[in-house]
């Protein structure tokens, strides 16, 4: 499971997918959550999972991760097939729950977040909580914030290690309009400078700002393209019609 | 296992139960009251219902006179008092259960200190007949002290069963000092290692290069250093004794036990400390089949109940039955119990084979769980 090696190549190669799936299949008993899926996704781009509840979203994302083992299939995330331990301080994964610790306060779940992944640099801390705009919170009870500042230190603890691979759960959930355009904005100035994002939600309106779209169903990625893409091979304006029109598609094929 | 990560873990554990009022509680004030209350229940217990038997070894009027008072002072005291034909007849008495307890008197009874005079109880149930002793003393002194003047001849407890303690409440002690122990560390760790898995921070921790084994560890660590508080304080109820005067319309009363010690505190400590670090991984371990905290508390009666009632706690280990005896070498608490009666009455040292042995064991458990809890934490949160 120990990898020693795996940390040593910092830099993501942009010729070689940051993240790569094949054939991933999972299933919980007899609900299969995913259904054989494949991709590549190269470096530096932001790739959105559209789904709705229950489409395995969530489950995917913890298989990239390696937080469960596939039923088949290989994931693999840098060149490392996962799970693989020492490869996650080089992945950062928030969680679609807040993941935080309610008792302690604002800074202290980010040092902790921090010194977990080994981060020894205190300023990086400081940064992630200023990212998400809390530095004048840090020193209020997890318990006591409001759902979205929760969310949104959450997202702080995800990025505070700066990894070049980062998997988002539904981050934008309970955030205001407002600082969702901020987080989005984020999420590109960290793309841009090489990190590679994957994004899931169900909300279409922040489909647009992603560079790719997978909608995913059922457990399968049934298209996947750029917005304006997948609508226009939909023929339709919207993605949710595109989506029905794409997910009619697998049905009749299945 | 990196020293930094550990170090996260630990800390980030103790500074969660220091914000948190009611576990703090458990871990400190809880100890106290129900400790407390037990040592008016052992000690300061009224009035139980004595039934004694006098014989004396002595023979002639002078020696059947000192009976005739003491019977009639007991009798002044509340007692059932009976007068048996010899010293042979108070012990079956005794063993029939017709007395709780005899006294029998020695020829010399006015040599003074030389002097000793018996007392004899079944021996199976420490409280009781500590309770019966203590009782049955006091009413001996004060009616003997008018007939022989200052110099009080010395009172010893003997049993018809099992070996006598000169303190009755010395076997109890330890094993109300490591049952509590074991109890509060795992009620505290298996909920607080729940709140882990539910509240989706163990999601998170496993998503980072954090390994299973320092999870556990700084667990261990970081309620080891809780524990370590409530070792102490439970020691010091133990082996120390506070009387508390009459204040308005309360009565004065002692706290703490007062127990003699007769072996190294600090080792007991040790032995106490053993024992609690392997209940961390037990509250770890069982966290892992519960889903809520009210099923934490459901494994008491399951994993906790048994250990109380076959570890020697309140029943003797030998007096159980052959059956039950082999579950008892199966049960962390059990050596933890032996290896403080160990220290405490017998003075064991670290030289003392069985002290060892209860040592060794209890180090194992402590690992042994901790390997068994780290394997069982990446279980799927669902
Ligand atoms: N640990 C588990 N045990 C059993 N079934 C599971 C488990 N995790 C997920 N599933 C099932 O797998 C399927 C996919 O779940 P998943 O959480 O991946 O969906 P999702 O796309 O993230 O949904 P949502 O938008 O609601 O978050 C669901 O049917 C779910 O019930
Ligand atoms: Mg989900």
């Amino acid at each position: 499971m120990m990898n020693s090696d795996s940390t040593s190549a910092a830099a993501p190669d942009a010729r070689q997918p940051a993240i790569r799936a094949v054939g991933l299949v999972k299933r919980f008993g007899a609900v299969t959550a995913l259904d054989g899926v494949t991709f590549d996704l190269a470096p530096g781009r932001i790739y959105g999972l559209l789904g709705p509840n229950g489409s395995g979203k969530t489950t995917l994302i913890r298989l990239l991760t390696g937080m469960t083992r596939a039923t088949a299939g290989s994931a693999t995330v840098l060149g490392v097939r996962m799970p693989d331990r020492a490869n996650l301080a080089r992945i950062g994964y928030m969680t679609q729950g807040d993941g935080v610790y309610p008792s302690l306060t604002v800074a202290e779940n980010a040092q902790f977040f921090a010194a977990a992944y080994g981060v020894e640099d205190a300023a990086q801390v400081a940064d992630a909580l200023r990212l998400v705009g809390l530095a004048d919170r840090s020193k209020m009870i997890v318990g006591t914030l409001s759902g979205g500042q929760r969310r949104r230190l959450s997202l702080a603890c995800a990025l505070v290690h700066r990894p070049p691979v980062l998997f988002l759960d539904e981050p934008t959930v309970g955030v205001d309009p407002q600082l969702r355009v901020q987080f989005w904005g984020h999420f590109r100035t960290l793309a841009d400078a090489g990190t590679t994002i994957v994004v899931s939600s169900h909300v279409m309106d922040e489909a647009d700002r992603c560079d790719e779209l997978l909608f995913v169903r059922a457990g399968r990625v049934i298209a996947r393209g750029t917005g304006s893409g997948l609508r226009a091979e939909a023929g339709t304006g919207d993605l949710e019609s595109a989506f029905l029109r794409f997910a009619g598609e697998s049905e009749a094929a299945a | 296992m990196s020293a930094r990560r550990l170090r996260a873990i630990v800390l980030r554990v103790i500074a969660e139960i220091r914000r948190d009022r009611p576990s703090l509680a458990l871990l400190f004030i809880a100890p106290i009251v129900v400790t407390g209350l037990l040592t008016f229940i052992l000690r300061d217990t009224t009035s139980p219902d004595v039934r004694v038997a006098i014989a004396t070894e002595g023979t002639g009027p002078a020696a059947g006179q000192v009976v005739t008072r003491l019977a009639s002072a007991l009798t002044g005291a509340g007692m059932t008092v009976t007068v048996a034909a010899s010293p042979d007849a108070s012990r079956n008495a005794v063993r029939d259960g017709a007395a709780t307890v005899a006294i029998v008197l020695p020829a010399n009874l006015a040599a003074g200190r030389d002097a000793q005079i018996a007392l004899v109880t079944k021996g199976l149930d420490p409280a009781g007949d500590g309770a019966q002793i203590q009782a049955v003393s006091s009413a001996i002194v004060g009616s003997l002290a008018s007939s022989l003047g200052a110099v009080l001849p010395a009172v010893v407890h003997q049993t018809v069963y099992g070996t006598p303690s000169a303190d009755p409440m010395a076997p109890f002690a330890p094993a109300i000092v490591a049952f509590f122990l074991y109890f509060f560390v795992y009620l505290l760790t298996g909920v607080s290692f729940l709140r882990e898995r539910t509240g989706g921070t163990l999601e998170r921790l496993m998503a980072t290069p954090v390994t299973r084994g320092e999870i556990v560890t700084g667990y261990t660590l970081g309620f080891g250093f809780f524990a370590m508080f409530q070792v102490a304080i439970l020691l010091v109820w133990a082996l120390g004794t506070v009387r508390v005067p009459a204040i308005g319309p309360l009565p004065e009363f002692s706290l703490g036990l007062g127990i003699a010690v007769a072996g190294s505190p600090l080792l007991a400590f040790a032995a106490v400390l053993l024992l609690a670090l392997g209940a961390v991984s037990l509250g770890i371990f069982l966290s892992t089949f519960a889903r809520t905290e009210l099923q934490v508390i459901q494994f008491i009666p399951v994993v906790l109940v048994p250990q109380f009632l076959l570890s020697g706690v309140l029943f003797s280990v030998d007096s159980l039955p052959a059956v039950l005896q082999p579950l008892v070498h199966v049960m962390p608490l059990a050596y933890a119990v032996d290896a403080l009666r160990e220290i405490f009455i017998r003075g064991a040292d670290l030289s003392v084979t069985s002290l060892q042995v209860d040592l060794a064991v209890l180090a194992v458990v402590a690992v042994l769980f901790a390997a068994v809890a780290s394997r069982t934490i990446r279980r799927d949160v669902v």
